[in-house]
């Protein structure tokens, strides 16, 4: 019964419609995964990694930049490739979610939509994978 | 989408497919020669599915798309431009840059742009259509980035693009507010029903007029156009002058056709207005242009200012008038802009009207084309841009459209000055000749001659006889 919840792709009015507490079940399940999630990763890290406290490493984290001093300082535009890279990646990713949700609904038709799509996606993930733009040393 | 539709669309797959194909072409490091060679033999491909989707017509594909002649006729225009583009590209990057293969993407994909404006009939495919065609062209025109000009014109076109873009959606927003609905002929449906002369509606109008007006460099939304002709590559400033305005031209005239623009005498001032000030300032400020570019640039201000006298009756002779006129337009920009692409040199465009000086005594083939595209631009007889005016007049004096058809016939025998100046500069007595540079490829060399006697010949076989296509234009818009 559960399941349905969880997958979202069957039709969930047949399961239940009484509003009960245990409606909420699969809510609970999933903040704890994700509280245990971060709270593994943490832990885990600061038990695991090896720590060598340099100068450097002391200082605040700042996504990479000098924390004092001036902040137009020049940096290798590989970093705007690869960021500019990622949210297209990232938006194509979003695309997913939609047809995840539905797929049981759309079918083969849907099926080929998305594989004609996914053929597209990989054809610009083969240039740039190509043209070397992934490349971080020339 | 059932067979018969996805076969009525086959053309625009096939045409979204190019820009894939020559992505992977250029992922197995092929070559230019094979790209170009590619790209020419797709769009020939293209115009092959065109014709083969004809007796199909007409499809419509709901909610976004009408497939039908008119769309068929805009769709050839664009597609047939392109190819010529293409063309001139060859010569032109090779000459220049080492990797001028990411070009024909841009170039294919703001194609498509074009051919969507072709085939939409709502608002979505409308803006889609618009934003592929526009934010192409913003790489395409900043292509050649260490060249003089190329960044600042890029720069302009995509600030005052971006900024049109907005209100073009705020005119949808203000039509969907009043009608409903975003289709076009569901609008159409609901104005009749409504008794037609709400302001929102006109309002809304008079927002997508902004956006609709910078694209076509109407008066007064011209101010980008000769900075952005002179700084872009010369063939991007022919696929400019051409395709991107065939395509949204033909979205304004579907949508004006469908909703009946002429129950609006509202918005047909306006339009009235912007092509009479198009004509008059288009060809005044072209008087005293020294720069070949520029002055293709205000030229074509005031020949889209013409065009719109054709748009403003609504009937069918009116949009015949159109597709005739733009027909033998973009023949005639693409040659001019041909035989710029021919003489210019690793270091400079060839926009420089001094360049031109004795052009016919060093090279008259050369010199003759651009003689018969500027005649024809000026409007002068046995040539296709007569025709196209004559026609233009005629479907404005049907309508009594007495100011606009009094005005262009005015700013024509203006707009014949700087045509004959230019004329006049290359039949002159000659400079003591420069070498010319050596032409980097033979081959695209000829054919681009080639192409461009057939086009200077098409100029003057249209004009001679325009019943060779005007049957066809009249019986391929009556499939709607």
């Amino acid at each position: 019964m559960i399941h349905y919840f969880i997958l979202q792709a069957g039709p969930v009015s047949s399961v239940s419609d009484t509003n009960n507490s245990f409606n909420y079940f699969p809510i609970a399940i999933q903040l704890i995964f994700a509280i245990a999630f971060v709270a593994i990763m943490m832990g885990v890290t600061h038990w695991l990694g090896p720590k060598r406290a340099t100068e450097e490493k002391l200082e605040n984290f700042e996504s990479g930049i000098e924390i004092r001093g001036n902040a137009r300082q020049p940096m290798a535009v590989k970093y705007f490739l690869v960021a500019i890279l990622f949210v297209l990646f990232d938006v194509e990713v979003i695309f997913f979610y939609p047809y995840a949700v539905n797929f049981r609904e759309l079918g083969w038709e849907g099926f080929m939509a998305v594989l004609m799509f996914v053929g597209f996606f990989l054809a610009g993930f083969y240039y740039i994978f190509k043209k070397g733009a992934l490349n971080w040393e020339d | 989408m059932n067979e018969l539709q996805f076969k009525a669309l086959l053309p625009y797959s096939l045409l979204a497919t190019a820009s894939i194909i020559v992505i992977l072409l250029i992922a197995f490091r092929r070559n230019h020669f094979m790209i170009q060679v590619v790209g020419f033999l797709l769009m020939c491909g293209v115009i092959f599915a065109l014709v083969q989707v004809r007796p199909l017509l007409p499809v419509a594909i709901p909610p976004l798309f009408q497939i039908d002649g008119f769309a068929l006729l805009f769709t050839g225009l664009i597609i047939g431009s392109v190819a010529i583009v293409g063309l001139f590209s060859y010569i032109y990057f090779e000459a220049r840059e080492e990797n001028p293969k990411e070009y024909y993407i841009l170039l294919f994909l703001s194609t498509l742009g074009s051919a969507i404006l072709a085939i939409s009939n709502h608002f979505v495919s409308f803006f889609l259509g618009l934003e592929i065609l526009s934010v192409s062209l913003y790489g395409l025109i900043a292509y050649l980035r260490n060249r003089n000009h190329a960044v600042e014109a890029g720069m302009k076109y995509l600030v005052l693009a971006a900024l049109t873009s907005a209100f073009l959606l705020f005119g949808m927003a203000l039509v969907y507010m009043d009608t409903g609905t975003m289709s076009f002929p569901e609008i159409a449906q609901k104005l009749s029903a409504g008794g037609g002369s709400s302001v929102l509606f006109v309002m809304g109008m008079g927002f997508i007029v902004v956006a609709v007006g910078f694209k076509l460099a109407l008066v007064p939304f011209h101010l980008w156009a000769a900075d952005v002709y002179q700084g872009a590559p010369v063939p991007v400033t022919a696929f400019i002058a051409t395709v991107s305005k065939i395509g949204v031209f033909a979205i304004l005239l579907r949508f004006s056709l469908d909703v009946n623009l002429q129950n609006f005498p509202l918005a047909i001032d306006i339009f009235a207005i912007i092509a009479i000030a198009s004509m008059i300032i288009g060809n005044l400020l072209a008087l005293r242009q020294a720069n070949l570019k520029r002055l293709l640039a205000y030229s074509s201000i005031a020949h889209l200012g013409y065009l719109l006298v054709a748009f403003l009756p609504g009937n069918m002779a009116g949009v015949e008038a159109a597709v005739f006129y733009l027909l033998a337009y973009s023949i005639t920009l693409l040659s001019a802009f041909g035989i710029i692409t021919m003489l210019s040199t690793r270091k400079k465009d060839a926009d420089d009207v001094e360049i031109y000086r004795g052009l016919f005594w060093k090279k008259p083939l050369m010199a003759l084309v651009l003689t018969i595209a500027l005649l024809s631009l000026a409007g002068i007889p046995l040539t296709a841009g007569f025709i196209a005016k004559f026609y233009v007049l005629g479907a404005g004096i049907q309508s009594q459209l007495v100011l606009p058809v009094i005005v262009l016939v005015v700013t024509s025998v203006i707009g014949l000055y700087y045509y004959l100046r230019v004329i006049s500069v290359m039949f002159a007595a000659p400079v003591p000749a420069e070498a010319w540079e050596k032409t980097v490829s033979p081959l695209f060399y000829n054919s681009t001659y080639i192409a461009l006697v057939i086009l200077a010949l098409a100029l003057v076989a249209l004009g001679v006889f325009p019943g060779l296509v005007v049957e066809d234009i009249r019986t391929l818009l009556t499939v709607r």
